[in-house]
Order: structure tokens, then sequence, then C-alpha cells
């Protein structure tokens, strides 16, 4: 302040104006920066470029519409439309002349419309006059108007005829305008219809130019009008978001960047300028998903408002490799405050899940279905609820109620305490020598467990007495017997682990060590009738001859482990057993009282208790009948929601190499449940309970998968699948079909099929492939087939087992079978055939040239048959699946031996001297002489 | 080992006697405070230990959410002004006690000078100068996109704007009545109240601290030590669960930390006496009701008689803006009280009366 200043002044102006000049500018630079920041948005020029991308295929697709021009003709028309120019050029004074007189009546035409129109409203407010004088009673003003309305009616009528008398003369100078014109318009016409493609993709083409139009359209702060780059949206009504008090439709922007996803042609650009890989099921226009319909995020997951950044959406890598690409490419960060972050490429069927809930198995979700398929397999839903999915279905494990009749007691415990050891195929998981459970303190008491457990079990068994003895049979036999008749559709078999590992069979054990473990006896009563020993058992009735049951069972009985065989459990720890109950009484007592109260107990009480208490603690109940636990829910949670379950309530322990999302922790749980103990400070009774199954990485994520979608979204009822009434009792049947594993060997529909896998080499030698079975066969006949099998293909090896079926499991097959295939419970069945004249000279003609014997011999001629039993077939196909199958055999079965005689499209005839060479007529008259066989 | 040091000493039990002691540091040695020279040797000592701190990935992580940078302009400006008003404070006393007048009211500084530019040029400078300013840091540090709000999932730690955190820390040692209601509307109220009560004419249009000690060091008191530092505690040091987490220390969301706190009545009663609760609430928190009602009704009296501070001050104040001058002080230094006796002696309320939705 020691400058010298004006008097008044504490500044020196000019220096005051300095700062003034910079602080200006400075607000300037900072206020245009505001702009840009909020101009310059990553998807603009993703949007840029995938204009240009359009551009390009757009230029490609002129090229190739330039080509399918027709260049001759096209110059050809050009010549003649010189010529009729010049012809039209000659008759110039005509041509003006017609057009002024054109001009003379159109105008006239206008002054009448106007003219008529005045009139219009004339008559409109004069009729409401006359009839408020009407209402009113006014009878002298209504005389009065209806006399000026009957001459405004008048002159209207009058207008309007003189119109249409104009446009009669309208129409006809325009002919004759035409007439005079024709040699030029029609060549004009020619020209256009062949370059109709090339003009429309041209105009397409100019719509991609950034002309000045464009940049002013786009430009900063002018853009807020008509831009042509912003953002894009859907909003889906049927499927919501749940924004907490109020359901929002779900509003999807990721077309804002992946441009071309539901377009053809863009499969091999890079994305996100991509087509979507499954455009026939997806998205596409003409899919199940229609993308207006269904959206983006309602199965990826994610965040589809947001397009901030590549970040925002949520988009999840799949796997190492596409997580450095992303981190190099787009900075990709793990997202966090989002709840439910994108799926990642390979769990993305997991999106299927909220609107498919019941389904048993669902077509194209093939990693959803091997994930429940490994449910299955593991029983993964005796102890957990898995939504509606999960519903009625059978214990995963055998029942104990009459164990004492099949193993001994000693071989139980060693079993309990550690399945693998004696069956390493083994899917009863192992409760105990766990990575949470082996200090030595812990494996005291849960030998005390395992020993209290046998106890009880053995303690309720019911007695059992076998109702076949074992008669020793050549054990070599017996193996091939189990590789031909169809064990293998649910077992795996010791000795024949090459056929096994390809047919990957879960419904039953892997069979090995049964010589260790059950009474000759009981194998064989087993193998005979095993609803004997286990009424609700899903084995079935092989049919086995006694000498087929008992080779079997020598096989069976020769395979031993004799190292288990060699194995004792440990003595039962009375201490231990008493000290467990102490604990488990201490829970309301006193540790005094609970000593008391355990000490008045008597010994067997002792045991029998812990056992009770043991199998309740471990849930063996969930999977095992057993006496006693009645109504008990499975043990484990309620997985319904787990897809939704908040990542924070996911306990993660000490296990830091595992990545904090929901996906990682399901596959950790899964591959080994106790690793969340591991290194944490726990007493007996807290530890975590969940058994190993000893699964692969490749099925725990398959099950990850099927658990992602189990979310507690609400989909509204117009956006999930809603089955009908037929697809209803299809699912009811496919359940059945799944308790049972007919799937283990015949494909239904396509899906499955398990066995087949091991007759690679001919598909025909395995059991047949069932498609729209509902209507093959006939209603009766399926019903009976299920209570009384009988051989349609003799020459195949393989057997259809006789089931122990419900009465109503039968009437589902049935029911749902039909509604699978849109059939009818009946089909007029032709009861007496009728033949036209001549038709069955001419069926008899087409059997003997076509040689039907040959394959279909049984009752014809004494070869071996290589088809089915025509005689029965009146009996059991239906007439019109007979035709289909006449007219097209390998639409229906590919691969089968029997032959397309009438081509690919079931037109061509056989024979053209029969019935003139009409192949429906002779379809007609093979399948009525077909019926007449079985009549006779 | 320094790190894991700092971390202990910054928890509020030995972090907030050090500051009391540091502000009572900083006013008896204000003329040393106040110079130049302490400034300078003050930003050469701070600014390797702030890079030193920064170095700390997980202090750096908390200081560069983007919620917490108005609290480090905060610290600097409160730094800076508290500093700048010592140095002028210094100079002025050293004046007066020469027997000058202060600079303030030297002729050169009493000359008049035009509103216009003087005063409303330089204001538009501020304006654009803050708009600016205002406008670079929205564009840099953006509102950070979160989930959708939802009312059953708060986020944890949930924090209140900065602003409020030093109420939201004073909920731990209060009742939400008291500490949400009653605090934040004497804080108000003492505040109107300022000019009524303050009838001292001194250090009016001037800096000075000597004419004035009692006022400035009552208020710097409530505002550096019970109202800023309290905003530090609540922004850097506390985490998930609000528990104390040192400013090195990694914010684990599992952090258990052990507080079992009781009621004074169960400390007399059960632990002293032995004996039950008495069913009669009055009786049962009698004790407290005492303490509490003899705190805000026997000082002020008391004081006036026996102290030599306070018989001056009911002198020079007179009768009501005595005692209404010592209720505020009063129920300013209940937080300091109530945060000590927490720490002593786990003590929860010391009037406990959830019955009455009394809680002290």
């Amino acid at each position: 302040m020691s400058e010298k200043k004006e008097p008044g002044m504490a500044y020196n102006m000019p220096k005051l104006h300095k700062v003034m000049a910079i602080l200006s500018f400075i607000f300037f630079v900072t206020t245009v920066w505001v702009f840009l920041d909020d101009y310059i948005r990553p998807w603009k020029a993703i949007q840029v470029e995938s204009l240009q991308i359009k551009r390009r295929h757009l230029e490609q697709d002129i090229k190739a519409a330039q080509k399918e021009i027709d260049v001759k003709k096209l110059g050809e028309l050009n010549i003649s439309l010189g010529k009729g120019e010049e012809i039209v050029a000659s008759r110039k004074k005509e041509i003006d002349k017609s057009e002024e007189e054109l001009k003379a009546i159109r105008a006239k035409m206008k002054a009448q419309t106007i003219k008529n129109g005045i009139f219009n409203g004339d008559v409109s407010a004069m009729n409401f006059q006359y009839e408020t004088a009407m209402a009113e009673h006014n009878q002298k003003e209504a005389a009065l108007k209806l006399e000026e309305l009957a001459k405004l009616k008048e002159g209207f009528s009058a207008g309007k005829d003189n119109l249409k008398a104009l446009q009669v003369n309208e129409k006809i100078v325009l002919a004759k305008i035409a007439d005079l014109n024709k040699e030029v318009v029609t060549t004009q016409k020619e020209i256009k219809d062949i370059s109709t493609k090339l003009n429309l993709l041209e105009l397409a083409k100019k719509q991609t130019d950034i002309s000045p139009i464009f940049a002013l359209r786009n430009m900063p702060f002018v853009d807020y009008l008509d831009p042509t780059i912003k953002i894009q949206q859907l909003v889906i009504n049927n499927v919501t978001d749940d924004r907490y008090f109020r359901q929002v439709p779900k509003v999807d922007r990721c077309i804002t960047c992946h441009t071309f996803i539901d377009q053809p042609g863009y499969e091999k650009e890079k994305q996100p300028f991509r087509t979507h890989p499954k455009l026939d099921l997806m998205v596409g226009m003409e899919s199940k998903h229609p993308m207006k319909v269904t959206g983006c995020t309602s199965c990826h997951g994610g965040e589809g408002q947001r397009v901030n950044d590549f970040n925002s959406v949520a988009h999840m890598p799949d796997g190492e490799k596409q997580e450095k690409e992303w981190i190099k490419n787009y900075g990709w960060k793990e997202p966090h405050h989002v709840p439910s972050p994108m799926l990642k490429l390979s769990q993305t069927e997991a999106g299927c899940v909220k609107c498919h809930s019941d389904v048993q198995l669902l077509k194209g979700a093939n990693v959803l279905n091997e994930g429940r398929m490994a449910i299955e397999k593991y029983g993964c839903y005796g102890c957990h609820k898995i939504g509606t999915w999960s519903e009625n279905r059978r214990k995963p494990g055998p029942s104990l109620l009459k164990i004492a009749g099949k193993v001994d007691k000693e071989w139980f415990k060693s079993w309990v305490w550690e399945p693998r050891s004696f069956n390493k195929h083994s899917r009863m998981p192992a409760f105990f020598r766990q990575s949470n459970n082996s200090k030595p303190e812990f494996i005291r008491y849960n030998m005390a467990e395992v020993n209290a457990i046998a106890e009880y079990v053995y303690d309720k068994s019911k007695p059992y007495v076998p109702n076949e003895k074992f008669r020793p049979g050549n054990a070599d036999n017996g193996k091939k017997i189990i590789s031909q008749v169809g064990c293998l559709g649910c077992h795996g078999v010791e000795g024949l682990e090459e056929q096994s590992d390809k047919v990957k069979a879960y419904a039953g054990p892997w069979l090995t060590g049964l010589g260790s473990k059950v009474q000759p006896d009981w194998l064989v009563s087993w193998l005979k009738k095993p609803s004997h020993y286990q009424e609700d058992t899903i084995m079935p009735s092989m049919r086995l001859s006694d000498q087929e049951a008992n080779d079997i069972a020598t096989y069976l009985l020769s395979l031993r482990n004799k190292t288990f065989e060699a194995l004792t459990f440990a003595k039962f720890d009375i201490k231990a057993r008493d000290e467990l109950l102490v604990d488990y009484n201490s829970t309301f007592d006193t540790h005094d009282a609970a000593v008391a109260k355990v000490a008045k107990l008597g010994d067997r009480e002792k045991t029998l208790d812990l056992g009770k208490r043991s199998i309740g603690k471990y849930g063996c109940y969930s999977c095992h009948n057993l006496e006693g636990f009645d109504g008990y829910e499975g043990i484990g949670p309620n997985l319904t929601k787990e897809g939704s379950k908040p990542i924070t309530q996911f306990g993660f322990g000490l296990q830091h190499q595992i990545p904090p999302q929901r996906d990682a922790w399901i596959t950790a749980h899964l591959q080994r449940p106790s690793r969340w103990d591991e290194g944490i400070d726990k007493v007996f009774k807290d530890l975590n309970k969940m058994p190993n199954f000893y699964m692969s990485e490749a099925e725990a994520k398959k099950i990850t998968v099927v658990l992602l979608g189990q979310v507690s979204d609400v989909i509204p009822l117009n956006g999930i699948k809603r089955m009908d009434s037929g697809e209803a009792l299809y699912t009811e049947a496919m359940k059945v079909v799944g308790k049972y594993n007919c799937m283990g060997c015949h494909q239904i529909d396509g899906l499955r099929g398990d066995i087949l896998r091991a007759y690679s080499d001919d598909i025909n030698q395995g059991p047949p492939r069932l498609v729209n079975e509902g209507h093959r066969v006939q209603t009766n006949w399926m019903y009976h087939f299920f209570g009384n099998v009988e051989p349609i293909r003799p020459w195949l090896l393989i057997r259809m087992p006789s089931f122990n079926l419900s009465l109503e499991e039968k009437n589902k097959l049935v029911a749902g079978f039909q509604q699978g295939a849109k059939q009818g419970t009946f089909e007029e069945p032709e009861m007496e055939v009728t033949w036209q004249p001549g038709e069955r000279d001419g069926a008899v003609k087409l059997w003997n040239s076509y040689n039907c014997v040959s394959c279909h011999s049984i009752g014809f001629t004494k070869d071996v048959p290589l088809a089915p039993n025509l005689h029965l077939a009146s009996k059991r196909l239906r007439p019109s699946w007979i035709k289909l199958w006449l007219k097209n055999p390998q639409l229906i079965l590919p691969g089968t031996v029997m032959p397309s005689f009438f081509g690919d499209d079931g037109k061509a005839p056989i024979d053209p001297s029969i019935f003139a060479g009409d192949a429906e007529k002779q379809i007609n008259a093979l399948t009525k002489y077909v019926i007449e066989l079985g009549k006779k | 080992m320094l790190r894991e040091l700092i971390n202990k000493l910054s928890d509020p039990i030995i972090s907030f006697p050090m500051m009391t002691f540091a502000f009572y540091l900083m006013l008896k040695h204000y003329k040393t405070v106040g110079t130049k020279k302490f400034a300078y040797w003050t930003i050469a000592i701070l600014i390797p230990v702030i890079v030193w701190f920064l170095a700390d990935p997980n202090f750096f992580s908390i200081i560069k959410t983007p919620d917490n940078i108005p609290i480090i302009i905060l610290l600097v400006l409160v730094g800076f002004f508290t500093w700048f008003w010592l140095y002028k404070a210094a100079l002025n006393d050293t004046r007066i006690e020469e027997g000058l007048c202060p600079i303030e009211a030297t002729p050169e500084e009493r000359e008049k000078v035009w509103v216009w530019p003087n005063l409303v040029y330089t204001e538009l400078f501020a304006i654009i100068a803050c708009t600016a300013f205002l406008i670079v840091w929205a564009i840099i540090f953006k509102a950070p996109l979160e989930e959708s709000a939802n009312p059953t999932w708060a986020p944890n730690p949930a924090k209140a704007p900065w602003y409020f955190l030093g109420l939201q820390e004073m909920l731990v040692y209060f009742d939400p009545w008291m500490a949400g209601v009653v605090l934040p509307g004497l804080i108000v109220a003492g505040l109107i109240a300022v000019p009524y009560i303050d009838t001292n004419p001194k250090g009016n249009g001037y800096f000075t601290f000597k004419e004035r000690k009692m006022a400035i060091s009552a208020f710097l008191f409530g505002w550096l030590v019970l109202w800023v530092y309290l905003i530090i505690v609540g922004v850097f040091l506390r985490g998930p669960n609000w528990t104390f987490y040192g400013p090195f220390e990694y914010w684990d969301f599992h952090k258990v930390v052990a507080s079992f706190n009781i009621n004074l009545s169960e400390i007399i009663w059960i632990k002293m006496l032995g004996t039950g609760l008495p069913k009669n609430l009055v009786v049962r928190e009698i004790f407290g009701i005492i303490l509490s009602l003899s705190y805000i009704i026997v000082i002020p009296p008391w004081a006036a008689k026996a102290t030599k501070a306070g018989r001056k001050l009911i002198q020079d104040l007179g009768v009501t803006r005595y005692y209404i001058f010592m209720f505020l002080v009063l129920m300013m230094t209940s937080l300091p009280i109530k945060m000590i006796l927490r720490w002593l002696f786990s003590l929860k309320y010391i009037v406990a009366l959830p019955e009455w939705e009394l809680n002290l």
C-alpha cells in the first residue's frame, strides 16, 4: 500500500482492471470447459463410429445391388426412354392445351370446395337454430327456420353435385394427359422397378452423411432441439426394476452403444457394434424375445439406464484374460454400489430362470440345464429349497427304513465316516475329516456322533428278509448283461468304466465294492424286485430271469473293497457322548443342571438321544427316509433368492484369495464348504455343517449359474413365461420323467438321452428316441405299456424296464406327452378299414414292391427283424403319425434305418404306375394296409 | 511403528486432551504463535509431514474421497485465519502495551474511500473467482453415481454432511434428543445471544486478544476444539459402524471395538451399594438428577461469590447476563465432561430415564 493513490481510493484502478481482465479470462475458460465437459460423452464417439460402420456396410450393399442390375437392359430402357421423349415432345401443343384445361378445372374445384364448406357450416348452424325453436315450441320461428334450412340444403347438395361433375372432368383430362405421355411414363416405371433397391440404399447412405445439417443438429448448445446423436432407450413395461416401494418399468439404454445388436450383418464387427450372437432366439424381431419386449438387462443384469461410461453399467469380465483386456481398453474397475452387476458371459443363462422358473429342462439353455442336472445329481434340493423347481421331489438318498437288512452296522459307520474310502464316485458327501473339524477333540466328538447315529438308525430299522436265494452264476455273463440291458442308464459300474464314463449316469450309485457291502440274497432279491425292499424306490425291475439276476449278482459281488472291509470303526466313546448331550442340554440350562439331566437318562436312552440329535444336526433325514423325522424341513437354508442376496451377507472368512463376488463365493463354497471356518476360532457346535461333495470346479460353476438365476426380482405377470394348460401338463410329465430318470436312456424331444452316447456307432441299437411321443402312440396303448411292457423291437438288447409307477404318475405321463405333442387324447381310429375301389390292390403292390417285410419281418418271415412288429401298429400307433412317418422318417428321427421312400418332401411317388403317381394316395393306402394288418 | 503410534494417538481419548492442551498453549503463547517466523516454520515442518501422510495408501484413500475435499479446504482456511488473527492481535496488543493505538486506529487507516470501486468492484472479483473455482471443482470431482436409494439398506458408515459431522460425533456421547435437538438449539440460541451478553466495547474495529481474553477463549474453544476437531474426527477417523480408525488404518468392515457402557444409577446402586435398582424411577436416578441440577444451579452462584473471576464477571455483566452466560458455558463444557466420563468410567448416562425419553 505504499504506492501513491488518488484520494478516496484504496486501490490503484488500472491494477484493478488488470485483475478483472485475468479473472474474466479464467471465468470464460471455465465456462467453455463446463459446456465441453457436458457435451463430450463417451457414447457420442461410439455413435459416430457406428455411423461410419453403417456407411461402410451400405457402401458394400450398394456395390452388391449395382452388380445385380442388368446393365444391358438398363441401357436399352434408357434408349427407349429417349425415343419416347422425342415422341412426346412432338405432341407438346396438345399436352399444353390439356394442362391448361386441367388447371382451369382444378381452379373451379377449389372454388366449389370453399362454397361447399360455407354451405356445410350454414346448414349445421341453421339446423341447430331450427331444433332449438322446435324444442322451445316456437312453431312460428321453427317454420321460418325450416324454410331457410331447406334452401341451404338445396344449395349444399347442388354444390356437391357440381364438385362431382368437376372431378369426373378432371379424371378425363388426366387420362388424356397420361395417354399423351405414355411412352415416357411406362419406360420410367420399368427403370424404377429395376433400381428401387439401389435407390433405397443410396437414400439410406445419404442419411449417414456428415452434412452441415448434421453438424448443426448435434452442435453444442443447439443439440437439445433435435439431435441425431442421442441416447437411445428401450422401456420394458413387462419387466420392472425394484426402486423400493415402487416397481418401475425397466429402462435399458444399452442400444446407445450396442447400436446393431438386433440387426443381422454385423456379426464380424468389434464390440460394441456386434450383432447378438443368438439372434434367432434373442433380441431379433422374429425371435421369442424381441428387443422391444424383453430388453437387455432383463436377462444380462447390470445397470441398463447408465450410459456415463463403460464402468457405470457394471459390465463384468468373464475370466482373467478379458479382465486384463478391459482394464487396458476401457479402464475397467470392479463395480461398487451395484446390487446386481451384469452376469458374466458364461453365466448369462442364469437370466432365464426368473421368467422360466418352473420348467425342468429349458431348451437352448445348456449351461443352466447342466447345472440343474448337477443339482439333481448331488441332491442339493434335499436340504435346500430352490424355488418351485425343487418342490415335490423324491429324497435323493436311499431309504434307511430297513437298512439293517441290507448292510451291517460296522460298514454303515465306516461309510458315514468317509464315503469316498469305499466308493470314490460316491455322491454321499463327506461330513467328517474336513478342514474345519479335523482337530483331535472334534474328531473324538464326530466319532461319537457317528456311533450314535448308527445305533439310532439300526434301532429304528425294520426287519427285512430277502425273497430270493443267491445261486452263484457266471460273472462274465453278468457283466455282459449289465452292459447290454440298460443298467448303465442310471449306474456307472466298475469294470465298465469306458461305457460308464461316456454315459455319465447319475440317477443311481456307481456300483463298486458290492461284495464288501451287501448280502448275496439281498442283492438278488433287489435285482429281481426292487420294490420288495423299498416300496418307493425308483429302481425299476428289468424283468431279469433267475439266471440273469444271479449272473449279475455274481459279477457285482465279485467287486470287493478289501481295505474298506478291514476297517473297524472306533469304539463308542461314552464320555464324549455324555459331553455332547450336556452341550445340547445346556442351551437353556446351566451346565450343572444339564449334567444332572443327562445323568438321569439310561445308557441306551442317551445313545439314541444323541443319535437322533446328530441326525437332526447334520440333516441326514433331508436325503434319506428315516423314522422319527416325518414333516422335518430340509436342513439347508432356502436358496430361492440366493442370486439377490447382498454381497455383504456372504461370509468370506479369511479366504482372501476369493474375489468378493457372489458367484465366486458360491463356486468356492460348493467345492469346499468347510473353507470359511479355516483359521477361525469356533466351538464344536458352531462349525459349518455343509458337507463336502468333492465336486469339480466345472460342476460347481454350472450349479452357480442356476443359483445366480434365483433372484428376488418381481416380474409382472405379463413379463414371465406363463405356461398354458398343455405346457403345464407337459412340465408335470417331465417331473415324473426326471424322477425315474427316463432321459438316462430315452432322448425326449431332443434333450438328454445319456446312454445314447454309448451307442455312437449305431444309434438305432440304443433305446428309441422319443419325438412327439404323445402323437406317435395311442393313449390307451401308452397307459398299458407302462404297466405291462411288451417288446416292440426284439432285436434290441437294451430293455425298457418295468417301473413301479403310481396311477397318478402314469396319468401325468400320458397326459403330458400328449400335450407336449399338442395331441388330443383320441384320434378317430379307423375301426373298419374301408377301401376305395382298387385301393387295396395298389397298397399290396406298394407293400410288395418295397419289400416292407424284409425289415418288418415279424409275423411274415423267419428273418431276423430289424424294424418293429407291424402287427402291433394299429393298436400302438396313431394313423396320422404313420402317414407323417412314411412321408419322411428322417425328419422325425435323423439316422433311422427306415428309408425315405417318398423323397425329402414326401411328394415323390414310389411307383408312378400306382394311383397315377399320387404320393399322398400311396401313403394313405399303405397306412390303411398297416392298420388292417393289426385287425386280422 | 511411527504410523501405529500416530494411529493410537489419534484416538479421541488421547487426541482430545492433546488438542485441548494445544489450544491452551496457543492462547498462552499467542505472541509467539502470531509471528510470520512461526508461520514459516510451521509450513516448513508441515509440508514434509503431509507428504509423508499422503504416501500412506489408507490415508490417501480417505483424503481423496470427493466428499472429504471441503474439509481439507476448511482445515487450511481455519488454520490460516486463526493464525492471521493471532498475528494481528499480537501486533496490536504489543502496540497497546507500548501505549500506542491499534494499527486500525492510525490516521492513514482511518481514511475513508469510495464504495465504488473499492468495495463493489472487489466484491465482483470475489464472485467471479468463487464461481470459477466452484465450476472447476464440480467438473473435476463429480458427484458419485451409486445404487438407487434403498430405505432398508443404509450405507455403512452412514455419515451426515461434513458440516454436521461434529453433531454426529456428539451422538456417541449423548442421547439423540440431547445431541440432535437440545445442544444444537443452544448453539444457535447462544450465538444469537452473543451480542447481548458481550457488553465489552473493547476490540471494536481492531484485532486484540488481551482486551477480550474471556470472550475469545470461550468462543474459540467451542469453535476449534468442540466443533472443528469433532468434524475432523467424524470425517477422517470414523469408519464403518462409526468405529474409530487411525489415519493410517484400513477401514476393515469387520473391525470390532469392545464397549459396554453403564448408567450412573447402575454404578452407584449395584456396583457401589450392592443393592438392586429401586423401582421408583426418580429414586433410581436421584444421584444423577442431583448432580445435573447442581451442575447448572449451584455452580453459577457459587462461582459468583467464591471465585475472583466470577466476582469480576458478575460485576461487569450484571446478574441476568451473568447467569445466561454461565448457563451457556456450562452447557458447552458438558460435552467434554461427558466425553471424559465416558472414557474414564464407561458411563452411559448420568440420568437414564428412557421411560420419560430423558437421558442426560
